[in-house]
């Protein structure tokens, strides 16, 4: 009697501490996503509907890399950084640069007609199959704080939240950085300050697709790979943006780990086929309640219109 | 001017309509003419919340799904004919049309359209998941049988059936360009603070206007799955779906009401056109023509964002001064 309420407590000790470490993981992942979006909104202020459709094409690069050349996806790593910066660029130059002081609705349709159009460029090119990467690590099971999870999970989480540290430390002390926060905090007053707000533009959309683009070559051993892949995910930084107050940095790592808990609890609790309506209720009640993000500034989700 | 010039454009756009089944009794054709008013129709509904209220929504797909599932539902549940099924889904989107016009008063712009695609999201997942009463991600095949009651008619019959929806829609759409509501809800539209100053109640015109507009896309929607004869939960709905209702209105001109029946010509004939091209390559062609949406979309907001009747007034006004 007394040893089964002891192993009972040792059981629930288990799953809070798997839940946990589930969390953190998750969460890691969702803020390398999240932070790109909430880059582009916070300096730009344009909504990029087509942010997901990036993860889609790293994910891509690095199951066409590990099937035709046997690379590791953590190796692809190293040239998607400037893979995706460039596809940034080009996508600034060919499609955003053009919208950039259009109103609300032009960007809104910009950014949801380049998603239709990737999505199905992937569609076109790739077939609509689902695709696995499946390197070593994704099967190598370790255990952590008495929790068992995947090599590749794990590596995962530490990459992402060293870019996202390198982000973040870009942002602060550089002078490119500085640049960016302060055009985010005054368009009008930057261009007056001489600073040459185009290109901040520019630097900005590459970062935050580039952070997108190396994200979906991370997590391509976790998921499996296809045209719409990326809807899933960019659901859910939509979801982390806006908790954590759509252009708040440091706002995004909170919310992710907030969606990243609600998914772990509500997989656990109520199985993982109802979790995304659990972050969905939890995304509308946030922007009925708190449009402004959980932490975010009063005001913001009035911006212009 | 500008006025009679269209009203005269939508009498000679619908008797087209009227009379090329009388003309033309094939199959294909009626069945392309039944499609471009049905999604003329559609994004003429959109267009009552996305163009003349100015609220724009990327989920509209929410309500064009609520009426396909309640028609199908109390067809094949209940057994009861599907204008039966038109009505509960007209009640349920009316409900949820309301709450998503509670959300517009709360969100702007960018924020709001976040707010359609999750709800639409919700309904999508509800939708496929709930086995036991939608049939799940199977979806439901909607029975066949004859008659109007019932709704199981002939490609002509339809094609009358879709032209009085697509002629009935036009109508609101010109009630909205005409009326004290309509003329309220420019005014809320261009300048909210100014209309508000003007004693107008901007909240609630703006929730009436979403909710007129999805009760509007929940009636296409019973129609489209009558028509087609199948419910897929990952196609009604789609973002894809709320895209294609918003860019047939934006390529026809936001807040002009024969805009989403031109752009539905286009855009319908284009896609009907490349599926007879692409016959021959089944899995590639859904792909195709949604690149070429995007980059329309993409084109069009960017260079002609008045759409094709503000483009139309513009070259007028250029050959008038030349």
């Amino acid at each position: 009697m007394d040893s089964a309420r002891r192993l009972g407590r040792a059981q629930i000790v288990g799953v809070l501490a798997q839940l946990a470490v589930s969390t953190v993981l998750l969460g890691g992942i969702y803020a390398l996503i999240a932070v790109g979006l909430t880059l582009i909104f916070g300096i730009m202020r344009v909504v990029n509907f087509a942010h997901g459709e990036y993860l889609m094409l790293g994910m891509y690069l690095a199951f066409w890399a590990f099937t035709l050349w046997g690379l590791d996806p953590y190796v692809v790593l190293l040239p998607a950084v400037p893979i995706f910066f460039g596809i940034g660029l080009l996508t600034y130059l060919l499609v955003m640069k053009g919208v950039i002081h259009a109103s609300h609705n032009v960007q809104i349709f910009t950014t949801v007609g380049l998603s239709t159009a990737l999505q199905n460029v992937a569609l076109v090119a790739w077939t609509g199959d689902f695709r696995f990467v499946r390197p070593w690590h994704s099967s190598k099971v370790l255990g952590l704080l008495g929790t068992a999870f995947n090599l590749s999970q794990i590596v995962a989480f530490a990459i992402a939240v060293t870019l996202t540290v390198a982000l973040f430390a870009f942002m602060k002390w550089t002078h490119t950085g500085r640049v960016m926060r302060a055009t985010a905090q005054d368009r009008d007053a930057a261009t007056l300050m001489g600073i040459d707000t185009d290109r901040v533009y520019r630097i900005t959309f590459a970062l935050g697709i580039a952070a997108v683009g190396v994200a979906g070559v991370l997590v391509s051993p976790l998921y499996s790979v296809y045209p719409t892949a990326g809807l899933q995910f960019v659901l859910l930084a939509y979801v982390v943006v806006v908790l954590g107050g759509l252009g708040d940095m440091v706002g995004a790592l909170l919310g992710s780990v907030i969606v990243a808990g609600v998914e772990v609890v509500g997989s656990y609790f109520i199985g993982s086929a109802w979790k995304e309506i659990l972050y969905f209720m939890l995304f509308i009640g946030v922007l009925v309640f708190r449009p402004a993000g959980l932490f975010g500034q009063r005001g913001a989700e009035s911006l212009g219109v | 001017m500008g006025v009679l010039r269209e009203r005269a454009g939508a009498v000679a756009f619908f008797a087209a309509a009227a009379a090329a089944p009388l003309l033309v009794r094939d199959n294909f054709f009626l069945d392309s003419l039944v499609l471009i008013l049905m999604w003329g129709a559609l994004s003429a509904a959109w267009n009552v919340a996305g163009g003349y209220a100015g609220q724009v929504s990327i989920g509209h797909a929410s309500f064009f799904g609520i009426g396909a599932y309640a028609a199908a539902l109390v067809s094949t549940r209940f057994d009861q004919s599907p204008w039966i099924g038109m009505l509960a889904g007209v009640v349920v989107s009316i409900a949820a049309g309301a709450v998503i016009g509670y959300l517009s008063n709360r969100l702007k712009g960018p924020y709001f359209a976040l707010a359609t695609i999750a709800f639409s999201q919700v309904l999508l997942i509800l939708a496929s998941r709930w086995r036991g009463f939608t049939s799940g991600s199977e979806g439901i095949p909607v029975p066949y049988r004859p008659g109007l009651w019932t709704l199981g008619l002939g490609h002509f019959a339809w094609a009358y059936v879709a032209l009085a929806v697509a002629v009935l829609f036009y109508l609101v759409e010109v009630w909205l360009e005409r009326s004290r509501f309509g003329y309220q809800l420019a005014g809320v539209r261009e300048d909210e603070d100014a209309a508000e100053a003007l004693g107008i109640a901007s909240r609630r015109l703006k929730v009436v206007a979403v909710t007129l507009s999805a009760a509007l896309t929940s009636v296409c929607g019973t129609l489209w799955a009558q028509y087609i004869g199948f419910v897929d939960p990952f196609y009604v709905f789609s973002v894809d779906l709320s895209i294609r209702f918003a860019l047939n209105a934006i390529i026809g001109g936001l807040g002009s009401a024969l805009g989403p029946f031109l752009g539905s010509l286009l855009i319908t004939s284009l896609e009907t056109a490349l599926r007879a091209q692409f016959s021959g390559v089944k899995t590639g062609f859904t792909g195709i023509y949604l690149i070429i949406y995007g980059v329309v979309l993409i084109l069009v907001v960017r260079f002609v964002p008045e759409g094709l009747t503000g483009l139309a007034a513009r070259l007028r006004a250029r050959a008038a001064r030349a």
